[in-house]
């Protein structure tokens, strides 16, 4: 068994499928070709059937396929798109280091999992979770496994998936595939590739096989060298990769948008590689925001912003993109844009690093607490906090302030139990806003019905002190109906704004 | 075994009743799969399918305006769900009840308040009797009726209510483990719902409700029931308005037919 095994993962059509995610679900039928330099750089497999290929001209791409749309090649793009990759793999090892960005062409992420196969029960176990955690990126990738972390590389790019992986467990079987592997996959030798071809070496068992002093010469050392590496002749230390403190991606929208839908589509590969690179730092989102870039043109006025921002904040941190996206998705449908969105922007630095919630195999106490929790932030989210809230009791008289509202996330203090007598003291129903009531012969009229007093005075007479003085005789009171209601008397004519005479304060439901 | 006891043996297990949970007479009352829960009101159960307020259904309680006594026979079974009669959901969401809550009140109904959680529609202003129901309360009730993490449900709708809307929080309903109450205005008392338990609220005096039956899986009651809600009145208090009313009629009484003067 070798000290080290190498995971590599190689995304085949990485800057295709980057760019992929900026379009619309409708365009994604369409043949897709990226332009770097007016020559094409990828197309996608619509147009790989009309006939369109790399390294054609623009021009001569559309003469083949008149519909083609064009995209940009943004290396950017690409690196953010790999950079979540990383993360993903992240999850499973500290020991994750991104290869052959440099040289441009075949971007490899490479995981040493030695350490973690015992944790994850064996390579194939450990490849299935990786599949599963790659999922939602959206990228094909194809996976090797092999004790170098060149080697691991070559053959990813060479040939394999995750349904034929080529996974070399020693040393001299990865020895041997490598001889067989072609001249171009490794880096240093693309530059000399044309030369070597045309001397005859097309694999690197052929360039193996020249005197290694004669190439030193003619190739230079780096060619030998990373040879070596892939072989295991040579050391080869890395350096890993470490997940930023903060996160920031954004996203560009092949089209602007003035509607939710396509602007939800991209917004959820951001949260995907928002949750990879949380995950990637065993912690648990906390809150985000998503920034929408405006086009400048469409806006409605000099005054209006060029961003939109949109916080999104977790009572309970998660790390479940489905739960992130609901909670964004209510967000949005609530939102109005002041003008089309250009581009997205996901920010985070709320990151929550505490022990993971326990799984749970039956429904518990504490399974049903956090499912109540999710549907309150639900709610929330659409309809605002203040409005879903939990009555709290204060110690006053006045009933108008003896109840008090508080956002149903926040922890409610225990209460004191009521004063709990055979009768009912207060009305459940407390009108907003207290009715005056009509007289007829001092008695109060309800409805133009008189009211027959029961039950009373309750003289309730405070707040002297904070400038809402109450001076009042309640009294319970029948309607006509049969119904009961609490009404009162204001003793003194305080203020002209008070009035004076009979009022309907509540209804005992 | 003697061929007459096999006949009735056989006539037993081929009534309807015994075929399938789903199945009764029409003169009986429909027994439910799941279980009920208890709504405090012996005589209210007495009448009620499975004996109590069903579970996983729709139940609309229909009242002319807010304040009959539809809190206080609700109370109860909320005061149950609070303490975990209904299983590990403790809480109680309310949807646009027609005026603030009283904490206090609920919490001498036996109500505690740390399980209530009541949530407003975004248009309906609190108080005001509205005709439509905002779309985002009917969405938030779905939300909270699919999600099957809440003990009870009360939702005050307002009249004009889609039928397809109804059938909808009824499907949603489904996943509620619990009752499920709508108070809506007495005028859809004609209009038909997909609900299985219709009931309608009068006040029939002092402390007192008058349940009618409208509908429910069984025989239609003739007479409203007469329940005795939790009080208001101290039972001295209300001897004493009872005797002042009977009064006041016969003074009323005997101004419309006055007696006829002595000879």
């Amino acid at each position: 068994m070798p000290a080290v095994l190498w995971i590599a993962l190689h995304p085949p059509v990485l800057s295709l499928q980057a760019f992929a995610a900026t379009l619309g679900t409708a365009q994604h039928a369409l043949p897709l070709a990226l332009l770097d330099a007016h020559r094409i750089q990828a197309v996608n497999r619509v147009a790989l059937q009309l006939g369109v290929k790399p390294g054609l001209k623009r021009a001569t791409s559309l003469a083949l396929a008149p519909q083609l749309l064009f995209g940009q090649a943004d290396a950017a793009r690409d690196a953010q798109a790999l950079r979540a990759l990383a993360h993903a793999a992240l999850a499973f090892t500290p020991s994750v280091t991104l290869d052959g960005d440099e040289s441009g062409g075949l971007p490899c992420v490479l995981l040493e999992v030695r350490s973690s196969l015992r944790y994850f029960g064996g390579l194939a176990p450990l490849l299935q979770r990786l599949q599963a955690t790659l999922a939602p990126l959206g990228l094909r990738v194809r996976t090797a496994s092999a004790p170098t972390a060149l080697g691991a590389a070559l053959l990813a790019r060479w040939r394999s998936g995750f349904e034929q992986g080529l996974h070399s467990g020693n040393l001299r079987a990865l020895q041997g595939q490598i001889d067989t592997v072609p001249l171009a996959l490794l880096g240093a030798a693309r530059a000399q590739a044309g030369a070597l071809t045309g001397m005859g070496v097309h694999t690197l068992g052929d360039l193996r096989g020249l005197p290694r002093d004669g190439l030193a010469r003619r190739c230079g050392e780096a060619l030998l060298d990373e040879l070596d590496r892939a072989r295991g002749d040579r050391p080869d230390p890395r350096e890993w990769l470490t997940p930023a403190p903060t996160f920031e991606a954004q996203l560009e929208l092949f089209e602007r948008t003035d509607n939710t839908a396509p602007l939800l589509h991209a917004a959820a590969i951001l949260l995907a590689r928002l949750v990879a690179w949380a995950s990637a730092q065993h912690a648990r989102v906390g809150g985000f925001v998503l920034a929408m870039q405006h086009e400048k043109r469409h806006r409605a006025g000099p005054q209006a912003p060029a961003r939109t921002e949109l916080p999104v904040a977790l009572a309970e941190p998660s790390n479940d993109a489905a739960h992130l996206q609901t909670l964004l998705y209510e967000r949005l449908a609530r939102l109005v844009l002041p003008a089309p969105t250009l581009a997205l922007h996901l920010r985070c630095a709320q990151l929550v690093h505490r022990a993971a919630p326990n799984g749970e195999l039956f429904p518990t106490q504490a399974s049903a607490q956090e499912g109540l929790l999710r549907l309150i932030e639900r709610l929330q989210a659409r309809l605002g906090p203040e409005r879903v809230c939990r009555p709290l009791r204060m110690q006053d008289h006045r009933p108008e302030r003896a109840t008090a509202w508080q956002p149903a996330l926040l922890a409610t203090p225990h209460a004191d139990a009521p004063p709990n007598g055979p009768t009912l003291t207060r009305p459940v129903w407390l009108l907003s806003d207290e009715q005056p009531l009509g007289e007829r012969a001092s008695h109060p009229l309800l409805d133009g019905r008189p009211l027959q007093l029961l039950a009373g005075p309750e003289r309730i007479e405070t707040g002297w002190w904070d400038g809402a003085l109450a001076v009042r005789d309640y009294f319970i009171a029948q309607a006509h109906d049969g119904a009961l209601v609490w009404i009162y008397r204001a003793r003194l004519p305080l203020s002209a704004a008070a009035g004076e005479g009979w009022f309907l304060q509540g209804r005992f439901g | 075994m003697n061929p007459v006891s096999v006949v009735a043996a056989v006539a037993r297990t081929a009534a309807p009743e015994n075929l399938h949970p789903a199945l009764w007479r029409a003169h009986q009352l429909a027994r439910t799969r799941t279980a009920v829960l208890d709504s405090g009101f012996a005589a209210l159960d007495a009448e009620l399918p499975g004996g109590g307020w069903p579970r996983q259904v729709l139940t609309e309680l229909l009242l002319s305006h807010p304040g009959v006594g539809e809190m206080r026979l609700l109370a109860p079974a909320l005061a149950g769900i609070a303490a975990g009669a209904a299983g590990s959901a403790h809480n109680i969401m309310l949807f646009d009840p027609p005026a603030p809550l009283c904490a206090w009140a609920l919490g001498q109904l036996g109500v505690e308040t740390q399980s209530l959680i009541v949530v407003h529609g975004r248009d309906g202003a609190q108080g005001a009797r509205h005709l439509l129901p905002s779309a985002d309360l009917l969405w938030a009730l779905e939300q909270a009726l699919k999600s099957g993490q809440v003990g009870a449900v009360l939702a005050w709708l307002p009249a004009r209510l889609r039928a397809d809307a109804l059938r909808r929080l009824q499907l949603a309903a489904q996943a509620h483990d619990g009752p499920a109450f709508l108070l809506r205005d007495i005028d859809v008392r004609l209009k038909p719902s997909p609900a299985p338990l219709r009931l309608v609220l009068h006040s029939a005096g002092i402390d007192t409700l008058s349940v009618r039956v409208l509908k429910r899986r069984g025989p239609a009651l003739a007479q409203p029931l007469r329940l005795a809600l939790p009080p208001v009145l101290s039972p001295v208090l209300r001897a004493r308005a009872e005797a002042t009313r009977a009064l006041a009629q016969v003074m009323q009484g005997r101004a419309r037919h006055p007696a006829p003067a002595p000879l």
